[in-house]
């Protein structure tokens, strides 16, 4: 389908007035919205759930909320904040709902993976035979992230995964950046625990 | 600062957030605290651990899709919010008209008048039937009682009463003839006259004394 300039132009608004668009009954707007957060947005919740099928629906159903609430958005936080608080929100709920079907069905490792520094270090020490080591360490690192309470691996992966601040992150779930801190503490010392063989 | 304050602080440091002074205490608890330096190069390893999820990722052409599935949910979405709507509409537009607003009341009163008039009924049948009554004294169920008599209605049942208790009337009253014999018990010996049949039992008094047995 060919991009209009109409279309072109939204790309470059700010998030503000695409929402406000979108508010006024311009659909395309929203459409920019989508496109820009998609990704981040199924990251996270992918991360948190560690099954590929359930964060496509998770941030497909994020965003249809987000379109049929936008009217009560009042701007109070941005746009991403807003919808990245109800995509973390469903996902806590939905893994919350699921506690005895954990089921995986991962994404595939990114072939650049390969040439990062920290894991051609690491791996030279664990195990000559690397191909089966990353394997290994892609499942071991989903079984562990999944040992965590809801919100410590909501914290833990908006944190250390998606490297966002205390500050966005205490926005998003609604506490304070000593909840966050604190929260981070204790998943990061299970985590230790779990993970000590590659540590 | 303690250790635990100094730990929550790890990475602030080492992505330079924290304020000059705030860096300046934690970096002399560290020169300070052999355990929490041992617990930051922890904490980097699992950092720089985790950070690998960053390269679990869909196929590139994953999201090409998306754009458009989110609009055929969105579609779907305003499709079964739109039936459902639909058929609410229906049902008070349904409700609106004049004639079914008639209607409406006409059979609730009919409901209303039939819900009486059988409570009543119910009622009435209950208090004609004696066997319920007597069910009902006695505590148990009356076609119990049917079955053990061997009465097949109610009303053969109530005229077997009298034989069944092995009474008769008579015996409700005090025999002139035993009077002399009755003794009353000590609670009963203001009543003028006996009011149990019991009371007219006589029993000898018995004696313990010896008799005089001669040899």
């Amino acid at each position: 389908m060919p991009t209009t300039e109409c279309e072109i132009d939204l790309q470059h608004e700010d998030d503000e007035v695409l929402v406000r668009r979108t508010q006024r009954g311009d659909s395309a707007a929203f459409d920019v919205l989508v496109e820009r957060y998609k990704e981040r947005l199924y990251a996270t919740v992918y991360h948190m759930t560690a099954n590929h099928e359930d964060a496509n629906d998770l941030v497909q159903d994020t965003f249809i909320k987000a379109f049929k609430s936008l009217n009560s958005f009042r701007g109070q936080s941005s746009f991403y904040t807003w919808v990245y608080r109800i995509a973390v929100n469903r996902t806590i709920n939905f893994v919350k709902r699921r506690k005895n079907r954990n089921q995986y069905s991962l994404d595939d490792l990114d072939s650049s993976i390969q040439t990062d520094p920290d894991l051609v270090e690491m791996m030279s020490h664990i195990t000559p035979r690397r191909e089966v080591a990353l394997i290994e360490l892609h499942e071991k690192l989903n079984e562990s992230l999944q040992k965590l309470s809801e919100p410590h691996r909501a914290v833990v992966t908006m944190h250390d995964i998606q490297g966002m601040t205390h500050a966005d992150i205490a926005k998003v779930i609604k506490c304070s950046e000593g909840t966050v801190r604190s929260r981070l503490f204790y998943a990061r010392q299970q985590l230790q625990g779990l993970l000590s063989d590659y540590l | 600062m303690n250790c635990r304050k100094a730990q929550e602080l790890f990475d602030d440091l080492s992505r330079e957030r924290l304020a000059p002074e705030t860096a300046a205490e934690v970096r002399q608890h560290l020169v300070d605290c052999t355990d929490c330096r041992v617990q930051e190069q922890r904490t980097a390893r699992l950092q720089r651990l985790l950070a690998l999820k960053r390269y679990e990722r869909p196929a590139p052409e994953y999201f090409n899709n998306f754009l458009s599935e989110f609009h055929h949910r969105v579609l779907a979405e305003a499709q079964r919010t739109g039936r459902w709507e639909q058929a609410l509409g229906h049902i008070e537009e349904l409700l609106a008209v004049e004639s079914v607003r008639v209607w409406r009341y006409r059979f609730a009163s009919a409901m209303g008048v039939a819900v009486v008039v059988g409570l009543m009924w119910m009622g009435v049948r209950q208090m004609d039937d004696p066997a319920s009554v007597a069910g009902q004294m006695a505590g148990t169920n009356p076609s119990l009682i049917f079955a053990e008599t061997g009465s097949s209605t109610p009303s053969t049942f109530a005229a077997s009463l009298p034989s069944l208790l092995q009474v008769t009337p008579a015996d409700y009253e005090p025999a002139a003839a035993d009077s002399a014999v009755l003794t009353p018990a000590p609670t009963h010996a203001d009543s003028p006259s006996p009011r149990y049949v019991l009371d007219r039992i006589s029993v000898a008094s018995a004696s313990y004394d010896v008799p005089n047995v001669q040899f």
